[in-house]
């Protein structure tokens, strides 16, 4: 079987130093995406467990897979939340949801817990779709806007790049970035247009770091005018699993003339964290489930 | 309640055809919510304003320009598909060139014996308007008196200018059940009632609401009102979308639409002598559309009042792609909204309108202005 270049690192993890059973209120937020499919559980507010894999053709599997991966090894059941959250496009496919929530507020909010609440600009880049979220210091949507349309600057359209330049997702950012000098952005943006411009400029003659130098600065570019038409403010920071590509963040940093915050955590799990948190917030308010 | 409307809304065609074959009376379809419909109700006319379909076609690519908005776009493809075929006349009264192109390109393809271009001032704030307007309503009327082969006398006028008015002020009564904290209407249900008022009988569509207003005090709604919503924006018919907020926790409560409150929202005159001139006011002085809105940006603070009086939480901004006059306004007017406090979202429609990722930019702005319970 060829292989799959796009591949990124599909991973669960929780944290051994702690004893959840010690905790007042765990929830979780199970984020199910287009492309990839997050649960985060949290204690007290605190981050304790996580996966982050790859979305199936099925929205109520891909939710239970991810949640049974990241209960994984902890001793905790599903009976044991307090609040469960479901985001993301399948957000009302999550069988063991108590409540819905747009990802857009959870990027917000999960930002928010990431980033910190000095952060009032947020960029999402999710697998086929962007958002430029403006926040307040809670971590509360003030305005938003979503790329119309198209999926050209998401995770979908890198990896599709990633396949057909044969280079692991993983080293696109650096790769990207092994060129003499920049070269000029891609002149599509949309995914099935940008490729074939690809292959014409592979054929011409261009490294494979060129290309993907020309892709990830279309691609920041096009986030960049996004951001423009809702209007940056400081701080700044990326979620989505773009945020872990340099080569593109690097270019938007460039062009914003800004620095995006960086995160101990995964950017791809902060729709889920958020969740988790608004979960959290329902509970104090007296609003969680009767266990 | 409002079933009668949903039907009419639903089966306009065969409502205008029952009509005509009842009253042996003729049906004009009106392009743009400026035309006089007083003078044609004063020819026992039934003016029916052409609304498009909502479904994907083919037939008007080489009609309009590309860049022409999907509204002219689906009212011209109704012509072209027979889908008005019983209508004896078509009137535009002058605003933007989009939907002037889409009439033009109907008076020469489809077969009907009357078509009049009604010029309507742009600059509907100069002195100059109500006289100019007011010579253009004389010549329509006897263009009408023409094709008709009777007089309009002023009586007739009288009983047309009644006959508007009793509407409107029917359904002013009506809106102002959707004022409160619980409205007793859906936005839904308003529109059935605000779009099918274009083309059926005013006196008939008067009546039912009157039977409605009889019983509307004592009605309980069976959904939670939720966030309170307003709609801006040019011609909005589009039942699937209104439908689709108000399930996921909102309640349309006004609009300013030219399919809504731009429609009905002031009178004509019942008290002046020259009654043309009374009927030329109204439409110089109604609530303006952006093509007529200058030098003077009067919608603003209409629309912000109405915001106000409706107590709204947010306000849906809609535009119809490629529609310049209100392109040009959408940014200017979100930036005195949100200085006024008023939340927007911006939407950009098309003939069709793709209701996943809309419904996902809504929930997201319902969590914006409410939802103080996650934080």
């Amino acid at each position: 079987m060829a292989k799959e270049f796009w591949r990124w690192k599909e991973y669960n993890w929780h944290d051994e130093n702690r004893d959840w059973r010690e905790g007042k209120i765990v929830t979780s937020g199970v984020d199910v995406g287009s492309v990839s499919s997050q649960a985060v559980i949290m204690v007290d507010g605190e981050l304790y467990a996580f996966s982050n894999m790859r979305t199936g053709s099925n929205s109520p599997d891909s939710a239970h897979n991810a949640m049974n991966w990241a209960l994984e090894d902890t001793g905790m059941t599903l009976d044991d939340f307090n609040f469960v959250v479901g985001t993301g496009y399948g957000r009302v496919n999550v069988p063991f949801a108590d409540k819905a929530i747009t990802e857009i507020a959870c990027h917000a909010r999960g930002g928010n817990y990431m980033y910190g609440p000095t952060v009032r600009t947020i960029l999402d880049m999710g697998g086929q779709d962007c958002k430029a979220i403006l926040c307040d210091e809670r971590g509360k949507v003030t305005n938003f806007l979503m790329n119309d349309k198209c999926a050209a600057g998401t995770g979908r359209g890198m990896e599709v790049f990633a396949d057909l330049l044969g280079v692991s997702i993983e080293d696109v950012g650096d790769l990207s970035f092994d060129v003499e000098e920049e070269p000029p952005p891609v002149s599509s943006t949309c995914v099935v247009f940008a490729k074939s411009e690809a292959a014409s400029l592979l054929r011409e003659g261009w490294s494979q770091s060129k290309v993907l130098a020309a892709y990830c600065s279309a691609m920041a570019h096009r986030v960049f005018t996004l951001l423009e038409r809702v209007g940056v403010q400081k701080d700044f920071a990326i979620t989505g699993g773009i945020g872990k590509n340099s080569g593109v963040v690097k270019r938007l940093e460039q062009e914003l003339g800004l620095t995006a915050l960086t995160a101990k955590h995964d950017t791809q799990i902060a729709g889920a964290l958020g969740a988790a948190l608004f979960g959290k917030a329902l509970v104090e308010k007296g609003k969680g489930r009767k266990k | 309640m409002f079933s009668k409307f949903e039907e009419w809304y639903r089966d306009r065609h065969d409502y205008a055809r029952a009509w005509k074959e009842k009253s042996s009376g003729k049906v004009f379809g009106c392009f743009c919510s400026y035309v006089p419909e007083e003078i044609l109700v004063a020819a026992n006319i039934l003016p029916v304003r052409v609304l498009g379909s909502h479904e994907p076609q083919d037939v008007t690519e080489p009609h309009l320009f590309g860049m022409f908005c999907p509204f002219c776009r689906d009212v011209l493809a109704q012509g072209l598909k027979g889908r008005y075929e019983y209508l004896d006349g078509i009137t535009l009264a002058q605003s933007c060139i989009h939907l002037r192109q889409a009439y033009r390109s109907w008076e020469q393809h489809v077969d009907q014996p009357f078509s009049y271009y009604l010029p309507h001032p742009m600059s509907v704030q100069s002195p100059a308007a109500v006289p100019y307007l007011r010579e253009e309503l004389e010549n329509y009327k006897k263009a009408v008196e023409e094709f008709t082969g009777s007089k309009i006398t002023n009586d007739d006028l009288d009983r047309g200018i009644r006959i508007l008015n009793e509407n409107r002020e029917a359904m002013h009564e009506l809106y102002k059940h959707r004022i409160g904290p619980e409205p007793k209407l859906s936005g839904k249900e308003a529109m059935w009632v605000t779009v099918s008022s274009t083309w059926i009988d005013k006196e008939e569509h008067t009546a039912e609401i009157r039977r409605v207003l009889k019983l509307i005090e004592e009605r309980e709604m069976d959904r939670e009102c939720g966030a309170k919503l307003m709609f801006v924006g040019s011609e909005n018919d589009d039942i699937e979308f209104i439908n689709m907020v108000e399930s996921v926790g909102a309640t349309v409560v006004v609009d300013d639409h030219c399919t809504g409150t731009r429609y009905f929202w002031n009178s004509t005159a019942d008290d002046m002598n020259d009654r043309i001139e009374a009927i030329a006011k109204r439409y110089v002085e109604r609530p303006a559309c952006p093509s007529k809105d200058h030098p003077v940006r009067t919608r603003f603070p209409h629309i912000l009042k109405l915001a106000k009086d409706f107590d709204v939480q947010g306000v849906i901004l809609i535009q119809q792609k490629f529609c310049d006059p209100h392109e040009a306004d959408m940014v200017p007017l979100r930036k005195y909204l949100e200085e006024n406090d008023i939340p927007c979202l911006f939407l950009e429609f098309d003939v069709t309108v793709p209701l996943g990722p809309f419904r996902i930019r809504v929930e997201a702005f319902l969590e914006m202005v409410g939802e103080e319970d996650l934080f």
